[in-house]
């Protein structure tokens, strides 16, 4: 149960590919702990993957319950191994990350998403999600695969995508 | 450390970016920000370079003339203070999208009413596109003073409204996750 230091760019942890947690054991307890901790000591962080503090494995947190943005809201969500089983249409929305200082870019990402894992108490949940509650899903397990926002960033100018040049 | 901004225009083709920043690559300069694009065919490089103590302006101008005159670029070096900062400290961001039939004076009436409310301006890109009938498209990212957005937006649709374009005008605060 501790506040872990947040992994900033260009620590290559944050861009390697985690691994399966598998059976929860103490030890995974323990991370999830750790990262609800550390998610709740930084105001605005309304989620963290484990690579962010440091640890190669399939596991992250979030939490929009206070979020302006949110619609659905599935107050906390611990999960491991989690994937997406369903996803919607994409959405263009501004984001940032506190592995990323000071940079935000426009990222396309389905505006409704389930995504299935374990909890830390060993069992399957599935979230259904949509707004920034699937934003925020969606940059999470992007950093379990080693993904970054800057990774999908989409610029503002590609609302002239189809330039004429001469 | 002496800060450059140095700005390089002329008919689009491959190697400009290669030929001009090892130029300044070899000469010790840092690209800091830079921003390059095409305009109508034409190639465009805007960069602020930090540069190592004792080089300057007239050093890059004569790395860069031979680049210049083999690609036939037009080429500006300029040193510029250390400590510019944006005007605007802080504000809130908005995206503001602006289209319609492409008339003489569109940007400079809808930047006039942003300036009049002290917005500043963090990013502007604007094209016409189709024919016969042209569209003219300016997308701003811009920094709002605190408690201005409601007054911003109204002027902004009062002067769409007297051009007879479209306005829209967003929040685009990022979501830090």
């Amino acid at each position: 149960m501790a506040v872990r230091p947040v992994l900033r760019l260009p620590a290559t942890a944050l861009k390697a590919v985690a691994k399966p947690v598998g059976a929860v054991d103490e030890a995974a307890a323990a991370l999830a702990a750790d990262l609800v901790d550390t998610m709740r000591a930084h105001d605005h962080c309304v989620g963290l993957a484990a690579p962010q503090i440091g640890v190669g494995l399939q596991a992250f947190c979030m939490d929009v319950t206070g979020h302006p943005k949110a619609s659905s809201r599935a107050g906390l969500v611990v999960l491991f191994d989690p994937e997406v089983v369903a996803s919607g249409a994409p959405a263009l929305a501004r984001e940032g990350c506190m592995s990323v200082p000071d940079l935000t870019g426009n990222v396309a990402r389905p505006a409704t998403v389930a995504v299935r894992g374990t909890t830390p108490e060993g069992e399957t949940r599935v979230v259904e999600a949509d707004a920034i509650e699937a934003r925020a899903l969606l940059h999470e397990l992007d950093h379990l695969d080693g993904l970054l926002f800057l990774d999908r960033v989409v610029s503002t100018a590609d609302l002239f995508r189809r330039r004429r040049y001469r | 450390m002496t800060r450059f901004a140095v700005s390089v225009f002329g008919r689009d083709r491959p190697g400009i970016v290669a030929a001009v920043t090892r130029v300044l690559a070899d000469a010790g300069c840092n690209l800091e920000d830079t921003s390059m694009t095409i305009l109508r065919g034409h190639f465009a490089m805007m960069l602020v370079v930090a540069g190592p103590a004792g080089v300057g302006e007239p050093a890059l101008r004569a790395g860069l003339d031979p680049v210049a005159g083999r690609l036939d670029l037009q080429v500006s070096v300029r040193e510029v203070a250390d400590e510019v900062t944006a005007a605007a400290a802080g504000g809130a961001r908005y995206a503001a999208a602006v289209y319609g039939a492409d008339r003489p004076g569109l940007v400079a009436r809808v930047s006039e009413a942003l300036a009049a409310h002290q917005v500043n301006i963090v990013d502007l890109q604007t094209r016409v596109v189709g024919e016969p009938d042209p569209v003219y498209a300016m997308h701003f990212d811009l920094e709002v003073p605190a408690a201005r957005a409601g007054q911003v937006e109204a002027d902004l649709r009062e002067v769409a409204e007297e051009l007879g374009v479209q306005v829209s005008f967003e929040p685009d605060e990022a979501d830090v996750l």
